[in-house]
């Protein structure tokens, strides 16, 4: 159609995204725009300490737009579709990246990678896994989580648990013994579905195994294949067992912390941001609270990790390239900068060269068994197009609810999810 | 310029909508193709859509019982002249003034499971810890949303009928009392019938408020679980912000322009019926 009447209707889609993108174009030639998502209190006050030592160093000004979590996600649409993205985004690295990138969303970055060495910088596993989209590098990873079994010390102390479980059967018998002296075993707070996740995540990757897991997320495998009920089933075995707390879709991941930090419940499946929460509600790591990975099922199957990367991108209406280039190489390759961010806002960082000792206790074991892995695996929702990613999260939630509906669940699922993937 | 800022922020936005709804745009991707009717197609094959229809069907509904009924009520009471009627007024007038998401947010605390007003009042008066999970089970989602909402629009609509009540003229009430007429005669052969224009005016705005009741909704459960509380509204969204299917949502928002547009019509012209009775 008319290009001119094409922008014309993006462009006033939503007018305030006019006025974004005006400001954009009208910024000066030091000036580099972003838009983020780490707005928590203690992300937010880090984060603005090192983009005020980037400024210092380097003579750009940023103009920060800090958005909220699940805002950002409709936010960053918004300023697409009125051409005003900012120069720089964080952006979640896997799916949703690959999706911006097949939209044309995105600048290359890889003539900053090269000219900046980073692959003598960033952890050639977190590279290869996240960085490149369409035989492109479109993306620096910020900062990285990691999805493991935390738990209270002082209730399984209680219980009498002197060995943390490394398999399956070991894990089983640490629920029996708490169940057994009164406490539930689980806490999982499903209210806004993506919690659920990790669940199915590691047991399918823990019994089918990462390759599968793979083909199910590109569409090639099905929900209703035997590997994915086996796992599915599994789950239900430790929810009809009582091993979960009740009513887990009517919590939030942070109300399933709480009851874990209270003693209600003895552990939770949940990314390292956790640390950072529980921190600032005064539990000391390694004392208060620690982690043991998701035990192993089955002989054989690769050892995988799960979790998200945070990345910073560079969006295709860049204004002001030599300024946010110089922003993501700054922000990757400076240890100082990956160190101060990363151990305060529990996180891990892929720079190599960013000594491990700046992390707490409990974080420095989590980097050992990041490194231990066979494969680092994106969890659900950014393993997956968003359109299917939508409908598994749903599955995982309707399961929670009635998990002797599996089956029923999976087909469902799958008709769903083969209509998302024709699409 | 009134004129310019509605056309920039009402109807440009509605053209923009009718015509992403003719094509596969994702909300990126500056390349996309026209679809024709293809999104209002999938429409009929949407069970996420028929569902969320219904809901919306259902909220619209209990938008005409729940705050019309509690606000005649509220309003018949007050107008008795109770004591303490100027302070209940101002109470139950409060919740319209506080924004969605606060009123959102205080439910989900009234309705959490383990320690919310709710089942901690229930537990109480059953004797046995009562902590059913009204927000997370698909059966009470909907209609725990649907309280929440009305005990909100409940004062607008008190409001409006005693606007209606103080424009009765006070010599038909009397006559009814001087006649030995019994408060339930005075109100069913005297005020209803002379409410009518006050009725259809709460009405009207509480549908119509019914089919923007997004916010409260996303506040206390997102749509869920699992999509069973989901209205036009929250498809809507979930379609192009959540699936990246910007046309097809747009589509859906094209659908939910035509129900309202069809709404306000039935309004004014209720509104015409109504005036031509009474004059």
């Amino acid at each position: 159609m008319n290009v001119a009447l094409r922008k014309l209707l993006v462009s006033s889609c939503i007018a305030p995204a006019i006025a974004v993108g005006a400001s954009a174009a009208a910024g000066a030639d030091n000036e580099v725009t972003i838009s983020h998502y780490f707005t928590g209190e203690l992300g937010l006050k880090i984060l603005q300490e090192n983009v005020a030592k980037f400024e210092a160093d380097t003579g750009y000004t940023l103009k920060d737009s800090p958005i909220g979590h699940e805002d950002f996600k409709t936010d960053i649409l918004v300023r697409a579709a009125g051409g005003g993205l900012p120069d720089v985004f964080s952006y979640w690295a896997g799916a949703r990246t690959q999706f911006v990138a097949d939209s044309g969303g995105l600048s290359p970055i890889g003539d900053m990678w090269a000219r900046e060495g980073l692959d003598d910088v960033v952890a050639k596993a977190v590279a290869d896994s996240a960085t490149m989209y369409n035989g492109e590098r479109y993306l620096v990873p910020f900062n990285y989580h990691y999805a493991g079994m935390f738990y209270n010390k002082q209730v399984l102390a209680d219980a009498g648990v002197m060995e943390l479980p490394t398999d399956w059967d070991g894990f089983l018998a640490l629920c029996e013994t708490l169940k057994s002296n009164g406490v539930a075993p689980i806490a999982l707070g499903s209210k806004f579905r993506w919690p659920a996740q990790f669940w199915f995540d590691y047991l399918l990757l823990r019994t089918a195994g990462p390759e599968y897991r793979a083909a199910l997320m590109d569409g090639s495998a099905a929900y209703d294949d035997a590997e994915v009920k086996e796992a599915m089933e599994i789950w239900r075995g430790l929810v009809e067992n009582g091993y979960f707390l009740p009513n887990s879709n009517a919590d939030t991941w942070t109300d399933a912390s709480d009851k874990v930090a209270r003693g209600d419940a003895a552990m939770t499946l949940m990314g390292t941001w956790i640390t950072g929460y529980w921190n600032g509600l005064g539990l000391e790591p390694g004392v208060d609270y620690d982690y043991f990975p998701f035990p192993t099922m089955r002989e054989g199957v690769a050892n995988s990790v799960v979790g998200p990367i945070d990345g910073l991108v560079i969006s295709s209406n860049v204004q002001n390239r030599e300024g946010a280039e110089a922003f993501l190489a700054y922000m990757m390759s400076n240890a100082d900068v990956q160190s101060h961010w990363t151990s305060n806002y529990g996180a891990l960082s892929a720079n190599v060269n960013v000594d491990s000792s700046v992390y707490n206790d409990v974080m420095q074991r989590v980097v050992g068994t990041v490194a231990e892995a066979d494969t680092f695996a994106f969890n659900y929702d950014l393993a997956t197009p968003p359109p299917v990613a939508e409908v598994g999260l749903s599955m995982f939630q309707r399961f929670m609810d009635s998990p002797a509906d599996a089956d029923a669940i999976l087909g469902d699922a799958q008709v769903a999810a083969a209509e998302a993937f024709a699409n | 310029m009134p004129v310019a800022i509605f056309s920039v922020f009402v109807v440009w936005p509605l053209i923009s909508s009718f015509y992403y709804s003719f094509t596969d745009w994702n909300g990126f991707d500056p390349n996309y193709e026209f679809v024709g009717f293809e999104n209002f197609s999938k429409i009929y094959k949407d069970r996420l859509f028929a569902s969320a229809a219904i809901n919306t069907v259902v909220w619209m509904a209990a938008a005409i019982v729940l705050p019309t009924g509690l606000g005649l009520f509220l309003a018949l009471l007050i107008d008795s002249r109770v004591p303490g009627g100027a302070v209940f007024k101002s109470v139950f007038y409060l919740p319209i003034c506080l924004s969605a998401v606060v009123v959102g947010q205080v439910w989900v605390w009234i309705y959490q499971p383990d320690w919310g007003l709710l089942n901690t009042t229930l537990s109480y008066f059953l004797s046995e810890k009562f902590n059913y999970a009204w927000l997370a089970k698909p059966e009470s989602a909907l209609f725990s949303v649907i309280a929440a909402w009305s005990w909100q629009q409940t004062g607008l609509s008190m409001v409006i009928y005693l606007a209606g009540l103080t424009a009765i003229p006070s010599d038909l009430t009397e006559v009814c009392e001087l006649e030995g007429s019994s408060w339930w005669q005075k109100v069913r052969l005297v005020l209803l019938p002379l409410l009518a224009p006050a009725t259809v005016v709460v009405i009207a705005l509480s549908v119509i408020n019914s089919l923007k009741g997004f916010d409260i909704l996303f506040i206390m459960t997102e749509g869920g679980p699992f999509n069973s509380s989901d209205t036009l509204a929250m498809h809507m969204y979930n379609e192009s912000f959540r699936k990246y299917y910007m046309g097809y949502g747009s589509a859906i928002a094209v659908v939910l322009f035509l129900v309202a547009l069809t709404i306000v019509w039935l309004y004014f012209r209720q509104l015409k019926k109504v005036d031509e009775i009474y004059s």
